[in-house]
């Protein structure tokens, strides 16, 4: 059991600079949130403050409904799984694994029962003599993960901890991670400043901007329903397309350019006739037919689909069709837009979602 | 202890080194130290002793050299060193005989006693530590060795 709650959350760091607004979550037991944001968002802040490392300035902190906020970081039973390793390289992995406990004073043969069963976990029980520059970036992560589960901690938390690693070993240990969080079914906090793993491990997904939190949802309510236009644009690969347009009765009018709307879509935004909106489209939402025209500049094949980035009327387009296409420069293809995001110019947020949920 | 603990404890020596042999081996050499720099003070301008003494150095470096050789190796339960180490241990003893024994019995003309009464006790005292040492490291080393030895094989039948 392990239940986490941040209530108005703020931090100002010593020099004046506040890093965190008003963050608020409830975390479930057993579940996995990713904080996800640009560099500089204050996420490794947050993490921070929940793990103890750094006072939190304004708010409270509960876990398991205790007010946890001015407990030290050695008693508040986290275990954080830094960027760097952090592994001791004198040690076999076995000793370190067995290290935290050791200093406790735990009896050995506790120790040697719960690094085991860590161990069998991780797939590591073949590398247990081993020392960590024997073992791979990978294997190291998992050796790093292995001394939080020994402690058998209340919450686990992640910062970026898949950045020291290739593109393709830091897919195989994404998968570790999400199988990990199936076997031990902890509570897991996670960081990172790639929407891609955001999408792919989290339950629910926290997105951030600038210390404030600019939605909480899971993986396709940030992808399918976007509260605003900043978490449009960073969620999703390649990102949503935008373009200014005027809403004009059945049609948003573009620069050189129309897009027609349904019936729905004209409900959504009929109190905004006249008004300039911001239209947002994802790459992958643009079907081949129809009556928009993308004057294309460059065509990138992806294998199964096809990345064509063009012109529409004169905004900058980019589409992503099904299939394997061999377009070129001044080709025009014509298209339609299958879903539509709609968002207010001065507030940013997204038009018609509070009706849909 | 039941036998659960046994067994765990025995699962324990595959992933930890065997440090209290390995220790004993380096307190070993520690006072064999001791003695080789006390027998240095030994001011004989006897050409027997001085090739003894120099005799002496040399296989102090051999010494040195294999048990920690020995310390190594038995501190990953390689049996072969707990053998070894028993023969440095009787070799300690034999040492006692050879050098100091010979000196303190022998009086020289133009400086008396090659080896004075305190002089000669404490360096008895050295070689004979260092010889416990040797023989405890062999004895604990060499049977963890084999315990290990035994509960791998048991574990790879079961594998197997
Ligand atoms: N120790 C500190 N003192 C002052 N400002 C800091 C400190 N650590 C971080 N900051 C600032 O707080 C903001 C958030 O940082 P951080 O939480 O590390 O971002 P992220 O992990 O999302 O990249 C940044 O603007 C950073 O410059
Ligand atoms: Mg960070």
């Amino acid at each position: 059991m392990a239940q986490l709650r941040l209530e108005h959350v703020d931090k100002i760091y010593d020099n004046k600079v506040q890093a965190v607004f008003d963050f608020n979550l409830d975390v479930k037991d057993g579940e996995l949130i990713v904080l996800v944001g640009p560099s500089g968002c204050g996420k490794s802040t947050t993490l921070r403050m929940i793990a103890g490392l750094e006072d939190i300035s304004r708010g409270h902190l509960f876990l398991d409904g205790k007010d946890i906020t001015q407990t030290p970081a050695k008693d508040r039973d986290m275990a954080m799984v830094f960027q760097n390793y952090a592994l001791y390289g004198h040690m076999t992995v076995y000793e370190n694994m067995a290290f935290s406990l050791t200093l406790r004073k735990e009896d050995p043969n506790v120790i040697h029962k719960k690094v085991l069963a860590a161990a069998e976990i991780l797939d590591l029980t073949s590398q247990l003599n081993k020392k960590p520059s024997q073992l791979s970036g990978g294997q190291r992560q998992r050796v790093a993960m292995g001394r939080s589960i020994v402690r058998n901690p209340k919450v686990f938390l992640f910062d970026e901890p898949l950045s020291n690693l290739d593109a393709k070993l830091r897919g195989a240990t994404r998968r570790e991670i999400l199988l990990l969080h199936k076997r031990l079914g902890a509570t897991m906090l996670y960081v990172t400043h790639d929407q891609t793993e955001a999408l792919t491990l989290a339950d629910r997904i926290v997105c951030m901007s600038m210390g404030h939190v600019q939605q909480v949802g899971t993986p396709l309510e940030l992808y399918d329903s976007p509260a605003n236009l900043f978490v449009a644009s960073f969620i999703g690969l390649p990102p949503m397309n935008f373009f200014d347009v005027t809403v004009k009765g059945d049609k948003l009018e573009g620069k050189d350019f129309q897009v027609p709307l349904t019936a729905e879509e004209q409900k959504t935004l009929s109190s905004y006739q006249g008004k300039e909106i911001t239209l947002g489209v994802r790459p992958e939402n643009i079907v081949e037919g129809g009556s928009l025209q993308i004057k294309v500049f460059s065509n990138e094949n992806l294998g199964m689909n096809t990345l064509v980035h063009g012109h529409l009327g004169s905004a900058r387009i980019t589409a992503k069709l099904r299939g394997w296409k061999n377009y070129k420069e001044h080709d025009v293809v014509n298209v339609s837009f299958d879903r539509k995001h709609f968002f207010d110019k001065e507030t940013t947020n997204a038009i018609g979602r509070e009706q849909k949920q | 202890m039941n036998q659960e603990e046994l067994l765990i404890k025995k699962d324990r020596m595959r992933f930890i080194k065997n440090k209290l042999p390995a220790n004993l081996a380096l307190l070993a050499i520690l006072f064999d130290v001791f003695y080789f720099v006390s027998i240095y003070q030994s001011d004989v301008r006897d050409y027997y002793y001085t090739i003894m003494i120099g005799a002496s150095i040399l296989y102090n470096l051999v010494f040195m050299l294999a048990c920690f050789l020995s310390s190594e190796g038995i501190k990953n339960y390689k049996l072969g060193y707990a053998w070894l180490l028993a023969g440095l241990g009787i070799g300690q003893i034999v040492r006692i005989f050879v050098l100091p024994a010979q000196a303190h019995a022998t009086e020289l003309k133009k400086v008396g006693r090659v080896m004075a009464d305190g002089q000669y006790t404490f360096v008895v005292v050295c070689l004979v530590v260092s010889a416990v040492c040797c023989l405890a490291a062999a004895l604990i080393g060499g049977y963890r060795s084999v315990v290990l030895k035994q509960y791998q094989a048991t574990l790879e039948t079961k594998s197997a």
